[in-house]
Order: structure tokens, then C-alpha cells, then sequence
């Protein structure tokens, strides 16, 4: 239990300091362009490394269903837009190509 | 408050496809947490008090704590890039619990289009309801453990980097954000090599940092 109130204090300090030392510039200051460029960017290589070597119950789903649902949710964003509808013929794309 | 306010409004979309891919992510963290044989107080104080799942599983998995705020550390940036959608008032120390990547990656793409005034309470509305599904989702999970079998609990598992991957593909249609994208894929190779709590990170501070780079040169 003392480790997981290490974590979520060392969470909300992390939260903390971001509010704290960008509350005074604006959305165009290069400081905040930079952290906005380095979130999104970790966020792609987040989704790019849980498609192509996911650990764990991830791990059990073929690379072609991972693959391909994720490719198949791109596409309905493309045509229809919304996340919803993406996200549900993405996961539907999945498990049909795990049968 | 009307039913068409800012915060209401927020309450609405985050019910929406962010609404499962938190579900699906917290259903199986509650889960995992019960197969490890920790008590239901842990699953919900880890999921609503940590409230960033990469960091959450390590620590679930024995990595320690330094492992996994490393794991976390993202949280630094995006509450940096979304604190000035925030206003300056202290008001918006409220949003500081529901940072996280669902409530930023939305944040990112309505808030330039929110009027300033609604900006945060928009924000509280959509954080609050994403953050209250992680946590029913984390109980349901727990008190699901072991009744999921394993290819639908990979199939819930698969909905976050779908959502994600959807939130990614939507922001690289425009510049810059495109840039920190494709760089942020090229730098991947880090996140594979490098130990799960560190990968990540090494991934997103250099891809982040090439494409700023890029884009500065492109704006002078």
C-alpha cells in the first residue's frame, strides 16, 4: 500500500507541476508547443508498440487482427468521422479475423 | 447548471467512444488487479488515484514505483500543453486529478473551439465522467475476475490503442501535430528496445523534440 501512495503522490505532482509552471502562457509559447508535440508523439509510439508487440492477454490476438481492425477503424474515421462507429467496426474487424 | 452547458455537454461526449475504451481498459486492470490477489480497495484507489494505466500496471506487475511514475511521466507534458486551455484563474487546479490521456487527447480537440468562459468547465465535466467510468469499470472488472475468458479480455484490451490510434490519425491530418505523430512512429523502435518504463518516454521525448525542431525550421 505504501508504494501505490508513492505513486499516486508522485502522479499528482507530475499533474501539479505541469499546471503550475504553464498556467501563465499561452497555447503558442514554444515551451507549450514542445510538451504538446512530445504528448502527442508518445501517444503515437504508445499505439504503434501495443499493436506490434503488445504484452500480455494482448499478446494472445494475432498480429493480422490487431492490424486490421486498427486499419478498419481508420477508415470508417476517414469516410464517416465520429469515434464510436471506428472504434466498433475496428474491434468487430478484430475479432473476426482471430476466429 | 442547464442541460446545454459546457459541463453537461462534456458529460455527454465523454459517454461516447471515450467512455469504452476506458471501460474496456479499467474492466481489465480490475481483473488483472483481483487475479494477483490484491483487495478491491487497491483496484480502486490505484485507478482513481494514480489514473494513468501504464504506471498502474507495472506497479500491479511488482515493477516499483520509480518504474512506474516513469511509466507516467507523460503526465507531465500533456498538463503542460493543456494548462493554458485551462484560463489562469485557481480555479483550474480542479481538472489536476483527471489529467490523463483521454480527457487530453479530447481537451486537445475541443478546446481551441470551446469559447475561453467554457473552457474549463468543459473540461471538469468530461474529466469527472471518464474518471468515474474508471472507476465503476475497475469495480466491475474485479468483481468479474476470472469469468472473462481470455480472447474477449484481448479484445477489451485491444480498445484503447484502437481509440488511441483513432485520436492519432485524427490530429495527423493537420500540421504540426502530423509531424510529432510521424516522428513519434519513427522514434517507436525506442519504446520496443528500451525497458517498458523508460520506452515510452525515450520515444516521445525524442520524436517529440525532432518534430518541434522541424517545425520551428518550417516557421522561420
Amino acid at each position: 500500500m505504501t508504494e501505490l501512495l508513492l505513486l499516486i503522490g508522485a502522479c499528482a505532482a507530475l499533474r501539479a507541476a505541469g499546471l503550475a509552471v504553464a498556467g501563465r502562457m499561452g497555447p503558442e509559447h514554444p515551451f507549450i508547443r514542445w510538451a504538446s508535440s512530445v504528448a502527442m508523439a508518445t501517444l503515437a509510439a504508445f499505439v504503434a508498440s501495443a499493436l506490434l508487440l503488445p504484452s500480455g492477454a494482448l499478446a494472445t490476438l494475432p498480429l493480422a487482427a490487431r492490424l486490421g481492425g486498427m486499419g478498419a477503424a481508420v477508415a470508417v474515421l476517414f469516410w464517416r468521422g465520429g469515434l464510436l462507429l471506428p472504434v466498433l467496426v475496428g474491434l468487430g474487424v478484430a475479432v473476426l479475423l482471430n476466429l | 447548471m442547464s442541460g446545454t452547458g459546457p459541463f453537461a455537454r462534456a458529460c455527454r461526449e465523454a459517454l461516447g467512444a471515450p467512455a469504452l475504451a476506458m471501460a474496456a481498459t479499467f474492466l481489465a486492470f480490475g481483473t488483472a488487479t483481483a487475479a494477483a490477489g490484491l483487495p478491491l480497495g487497491w483496484a480502486l484507489l490505484a485507478a482513481l488515484g494514480v489514473y494513468g494505466m501504464p504506471g498502474q500496471m507495472i506497479l500491479l506487475g511488482g515493477g516499483g514505483v520509480a518504474a512506474a511514475v516513469a511509466a507516467n511521466a507523460r503526465f507531465l507534458p500533456m498538463a503542460v500543453s493543456l494548462s493554458p486551455w485551462l484560463g489562469r484563474g485557481g480555479a483550474r487546479w480542479l481538472s489536476l486529478p483527471f489529467i490523463a490521456v483521454t480527457p487530453w487527447a479530447m481537451a486537445m480537440r475541443q478546446l481551441p473551439h470551446t469559447p475561453p468562459a467554457e473552457r474549463l468547465r468543459w473540461f471538469l465535466g468530461f474529466g469527472l465522467t471518464s474518471w468515474l467510468v474508471a472507476g465503476l469499470s475497475s469495480l466491475a472488472g474485479f468483481l468479474l475476475a476470472g469469468r472473462l475468458p481470455g480472447p474477449v479480455l484481448a479484445v477489451l484490451l485491444l480498445t484503447n490503442p484502437i481509440y488511441f490510434g483513432l485520436i492519432v490519425a485524427d490530429a495527423a491530418r493537420v500540421h504540426p501535430a502530423r509531424l510529432s505523430v510521424a516522428c513519434g512512429l519513427l522514434a517507436t523502435p525506442l519504446a520496443l528496445v528500451l525497458p517498458a518504463s523508460l520506452g515510452l518516454l525515450a520515444a516521445g521525448l525524442v520524436g517529440g523534440s525532432v518534430a518541434f525542431a522541424l517545425s520551428a525550421r518550417r516557421r522561420d
